[in-house]
């Protein structure tokens, strides 16, 4: 666990860094941000293989196009979390993934090592602020966040009115920042 | 909107948890960049979400950050070129899909082209062949036009030639019948065959029968009219001699105008022509 060595600088002093093309910054970035988009990359695509990946890809387009990074718009964590997201996705949706999965299918002892809460010291388990939300709740957001689907998708699929959709997500999150303020 | 309803409307926690579309999501980055006190909201909303993801923090194996930095560091000198990039705020989520399509437009575009050429081909054949069937046809019909002419001209050469066999035989006697008074130019010759007992006729001069009505050409035996056969309507257009029914013997040939089929006795009054046979 690389946690605790890691050196951490502010979100601006980063930016302006990595605004000048400078290279430590990256391994900054990394050392700041890798554990927790790779978390999520592997929610989404389940299999390690397929997220170290997706990762890399990742880190090389968010380093790609950093100049379309625009701060006023919000904050780092949620455009690169962004990127992720959709290169996960995509990578699920493609032919190449549904055929590797269906020929290595995935167990649901494995999925379920992802949830540890082992990493997170400092933070309130995983456990414990899942109990704090509904069971509806929990899957509208697991539903948005590592599937990827859309409100309508999730309207569609699982034949909830959209208007229950929205209003499941928000409480959720307002939930979940409840739950977080609390706990910092 | 206003920012009350707008932050009311649970949009914010939408793009948070990712159930936004992007043209969903631009729109929220837009307002949030216009007003203060949307991006706060946005940014509680994010954060919050973002300590739900760093539950599911995972360490990445260490050789992981070796593999991506250096990929970073030799890219680096080719970064003018990402910035063309700008103002596109995140990668367009149907991206890799198009890029994964291409291979099947060119196929799709070869395929219609190859279309088109087998269809050009196919109807310049199909010309073609319509051309040759036609000539084929033309040249089937003259060809069968020929063949009947030949036919005709054989079939009249053995006509004269049966013709010329009975002139040239002695034992065939002709017999020339000359119009009665009231038909002047009318005349026929028959050649008669007494052992063989062989009527033919030639040299038909008769004025045309009327509808419904036949020559008839008799034998007169000792003052007796004998049946020799019906002259055929236009026997005078057949190159040869015309062979009419046996007779036995005779002393003369009559012709008369029947009505069509023939009579068993003749109507004298309809006598054409008339000759007698020569002792």
């Amino acid at each position: 666990m690389s946690d605790n060595t890691v050196q951490k600088i502010s979100e601006e002093d980063l930016v302006a860094r990595l605004r000048t093309r400078d290279n430590a910054a990256v391994s900054l970035l990394y050392d700041m941000y890798s554990a927790t988009l790779y978390g999520v990359i592997l929610q989404i695509v389940k299999t390690e293989e397929i997220a170290e990946d997706v990762l890399q890809e990742a880190f090389v387009k968010i380093w790609r196009s950093f100049d379309s990074y625009d701060a006023q718009k919000g904050r780092l964590f949620t455009w690169m979390i962004n990127i992720c997201r959709n290169l996960a996705i995509d990578k699920i949706r493609s032919k190449e993934f549904r055929m590797k999965v269906s020929t290595d299918s995935i167990t649901p002892a494995n999925q379920a090592e992802f949830t540890s809460n082992t990493f997170n010291p400092d933070h309130i388990g995983v456990r414990e602020v899942v109990e704090k939300l509904s069971p509806d709740q929990q899957k509208i957001i697991n539903l948005m966040y590592f599937e990827g689907l859309t409100q309508s998708e999730i309207s569609e699929e699982y034949n909830i009115p959209l208007g229950t959709v929205k209003t499941r997500a928000r409480s959720a999150v307002k939930m979940l920042s409840k739950l977080f303020k609390g706990s910092v | 909107m206003s920012n009350e309803e707008y932050l009311a409307s649970g949009v914010l926690e939408l793009y948070a948890a990712g159930g936004l579309t992007q043209t969903e999501r631009m729109e929220v980055e837009q307002r949030a960049a216009a007003s203060p006190e949307i991006r706060a909201a946005l940014d509680e909303a994010c954060a919050a979400m973002e300590s739900y993801a760093a539950l599911h923090a995972v360490t990445p194996r260490p050789s992981l950050k070796n593999r991506i930095l250096s990929q970073i560091e030799s890219e680096t000198p080719t970064e003018q070129t990402f910035t063309s990039e700008k103002g596109n705020n995140v990668v367009p989520f149907s991206a890799p899909h198009t890029e994964e399509a291409s291979p099947y437009k060119w196929m799709f575009a070869a395929s219609i082209v190859l279309f088109l050429i087998s269809g050009m081909l196919s109807y310049n054949f199909y010309t073609k062949w319509q051309q040759a069937e036609e000539r084929l046809a033309a040249v089937s019909a003259s060809e069968q036009l020929m063949a009947q002419n030949v036919q005709n001209t054989s079939l009249r050469t053995q006509q004269l030639q049966e013709a010329i066999s009975i002139l040239r035989d002695p034992s065939y006697q002709p017999v020339t019948l000359e119009g009665v008074a009231a038909h002047p130019g009318a005349n026929m010759i028959v050649y008669w065959n007494s052992q063989k007992q062989e009527v033919y006729i030639d040299e038909i001069k008769l004025p045309v029968a009327p509808a419904g009505m036949q020559y008839q050409l008799w034998a007169l035996d000792d003052g007796n009219p004998v049946d020799a056969g019906m002259i055929p309507l236009e026997a005078e257009k057949t190159a040869g001699l015309l062979k009419m029914k046996p007779i036995k013997s005779a002393q003369a040939f009559a012709v008369t105008l029947e009505p069509a089929g023939g009579s068993v006795n003749p109507t004298l009054e309809q006598l054409m022509v008339m000759g007698k046979v020569k002792a």
